[in-house]
């Protein structure tokens, strides 16, 4: 271990490390202290630090209000109604959504995108995707090709994780019932082109499944200018929400069976599930606290500005890429343009196993990042890395300048070593 | 600051006329009177009873009745759809507020509902116990004036309860006061 990083190793274990608490703006409105964790840039897989009122949503549920929504008249059931109403509010207004009730609520972008593919396919259907999903959509995909012998067609994508619409158009068939993409890939970042997509869908009349766990909260999303027909996010990366919240917005119109049936509260009379949206597809207690937490993590994107967030993520996904052009035996994949890409960079340093490039990161310098196949083996054959897997850093609203420095050092160091 | 803030939904039970709906009240963070004459010239349809005063109309299948501290609502979709058309009633009543000035209050009745929805309001069993063939029959005349609600005794049983509020919102829309209890 050399001295400087010696130095980082200390620094950011010791909390109370005043320069960098202030660079990211900790005071106003952020959980817990970074400088007790070291630098998080693991911000695809979960967004962290959470905003403060996420917390304080939560903990003033489970403290003062407790109950479950939709089941009681009495005064607190009915503020666990409005909270839930509230965060689905939200959600709508950030996405572009003008009716709140087609937001439907779930625990994880998986179970959205599960909700949506099972729902909506049949037997003898055809579905047209990407080779760039993650497994939360191809797995679904797999399952209903071997339970309703659905077919699947997948469009071949750039080593750069980018997709040209006419490959995806020229896969359309006659019974083609569904088209399934990502909006960016979890492994590349890379962004695709969802609007090209959807004209595509429209003028074929076959709906569009997007995948917006990577997107939500830190990229603009207009679901109704778009035309889009289903809409799958998570709760716990990009809209500063806990984990187990997700959510899918499906358009008017569209109906999909339901992945469960249950207790939805005021309608018990009824045989079935009710047609009506939201509760349709909320069979069961819902996730009240969790719910709390997510409007809470939405609004708190809604006053930053989905373009702010946006703005300084390109900023420091900038001085990310140019850091690394500048450190010899690196190999970087996707776009490396912030204009084309979230702030998520898959890289390999030649000569070094991803696993243990990892590992040196957290050990030697309180770098968190993620290696491997991410969950989206697709992907990586995609880019070329099913083999060995790569090394995924990805950046938050929360991370400073000063870390990406900091990453962009201890990756040299490393490749220093190794070359 | 907005004419009226907030509309909290203080009760929630299913609609007696439709299982799968629910009707609910809720309340208003200040007194709605002085708007209610300005609501009833911009609501198409609505029916305003200045002796509440009550303002009763429809927002497609939703029955909404707005009395000065209280909003009642029935055949609602669900909390969801509840708190959207409360959403969007507040912005209504705060809209026509700050346009009161330039909105020629209306006094009279603009709508009245039909023997048919009142129909949906009472018992239906056809007992015959007020005198009417069917409930049908007995709602026409309601509507004539020639009956009044009192006359329905099963519709004041204690299991008609519900029933028996939603009715009396509907008929507060021609000056029937509800008797006390219900
Ligand atoms: C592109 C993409 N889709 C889907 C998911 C699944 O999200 P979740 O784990 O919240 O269900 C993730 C992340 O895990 C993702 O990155
Ligand atoms: S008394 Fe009431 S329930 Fe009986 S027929 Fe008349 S209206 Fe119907």
């Amino acid at each position: 271990m050399t001295d400087s990083t010696e130095r980082w190793g200390k620094s950011v274990c010791v909390p109370g490390d005043e320069d960098r608490e202030q660079e990211r703006g900790s005071g106003g409105g952020l959980a817990g202290s970074m400088a007790d964790v070291g630098i998080y840039m693991d911000n695809a897989a979960t967004s962290f630090p959470k905003p403060e009122a996420v917390i304080e949503a939560m903990a003033d549920f489970m403290r003062n209000v407790g109950a479950s929504s939709g089941r009681g008249a009495y005064r607190k059931a009915l503020e666990a109604d409005k909270i839930v109403f509230r965060a689905r509010q939200a959600v709508a207004r950030l996405l572009g959504v003008a009716d709140v009730s087609r937001v439907v609520f779930t625990a994880n972008a998986t179970e959205s995108l599960n909700l949506a593919i099972k729902g909506l396919l049949s037997p003898g259907d055809h579905v047209v995707t990407t080779s760039m999903e993650h497994n939360a959509v191809w797995r679904p995909l797999k399952a209903v090709e071997r339970t309703r012998g659905v077919t699947i067609s997948q469009a071949p994508c750039a080593h750069d994780g980018t997709l040209d619409p006419a490959d995806m158009e020229a896969l359309l068939r006659p019974n083609t019932r569904l088209i399934v993409m990502t909006h960016a890939s979890n492994v590349t970042g890379t962004v695709m082109p969802v609007a090209e997509a959807a004209a595509i869908a429209r003028a074929r009349g076959i709906p569009l499944l997007v995948d917006c766990a990577q997107t939500a909260g830190v990229h603009p999303i207009d679901i109704e200018r778009l035309g889009l027909d289903l809409v799958a996010f998570t709760g716990h990366k990009g809209l500063m929400g806990p984990t187990g919240m997700g959510g899918l917005y499906i358009r008017g119109g569209l109906d999909l069976v339901p992945l469960k049936d249950g207790g939805t509260g005021g309608d018990s009379m009824l045989e079935h599930q009710p047609e009506w949206l939201p509760d349709r597809f909320e069979a069961g207690t819902l996730n009240v606290c969790g719910i709390a937490g997510l409007g809470a993590g939405v609004r708190f994107v809604l006053e930053e500005g989905v373009e702010r967030i946006r703005e300084k993520e390109a900023g420091l996904l900038r001085r990310l890429l140019d850091g690394l052009s500048e450190i010899p035996g690196l190999e970087v994949y996707g776009p490396r343009d912030p204009a084309r890409q979230v702030a998520v960079v898959s890289l390999n340093v030649r000569g070094v196993p991803a696993e243990e490039v990892a590992s040196r990161l957290d050990r030697e310098y309180g770098i968190m990042v993620r290696a491997g196949l991410h969950c989206a083996p697709c992907a990586h054959r995609t880019i070329g890395t099913i083999q060995r897997g790569a090394v995924r850093i990805s950046l938050g609203y929360f991370n400073t300048e000063g870390d990406v420095d900091r990453c962009v050092e201890a990756l040299a160091g490393i490749a220093r070593a190794a070359g | 600051m907005p004419f009226l803030e907030d509309i909290d939904i203080a009760f929630i039970e299913p609609c007696v006329t439709d299982p799968g709906r629910v009707r609910l009240y809720a309340e208003p963070s200040r007194d709605l009177a002085e708007v209610l004459p300005y609501l009833n010239a911009v609501i198409n349809h609505a029916t305003y009873n200045k002796d509440g005063p009550s303002l009763t109309f429809m927002k497609e299948f939703r029955l909404i009745t707005i009395y000065p501290r209280r909003i009642t609502m029935s055949k609602v979709q669900n909390t969801t759809d509840a708190w959207q058309v409360l959403d969007w009633l507040k912005d209504l009543i705060n809209d026509t507020y700050d346009r009161r000035g330039s909105i020629t209050p209306v006094h009279g009745v603009r709508w009245r509902p039909t023997a048919l929805q009142i129909y949906g309001w009472l018992p239906r069993t056809n007992c015959k116990a007020c005198g009417e063939p069917t409930c049908l029959a007995f709602a026409v005349k309601l509507l004539l004036g020639e009956r009044t609600p009192q006359e329905c005794e099963p519709l004041f049983f204690p299991e008609h309860a519900s029933l028996r509020r939603a009715f009396f919102e509907i008929v507060a829309a021609f000056g029937y006061p509800a008797p006390p209890g219900t």
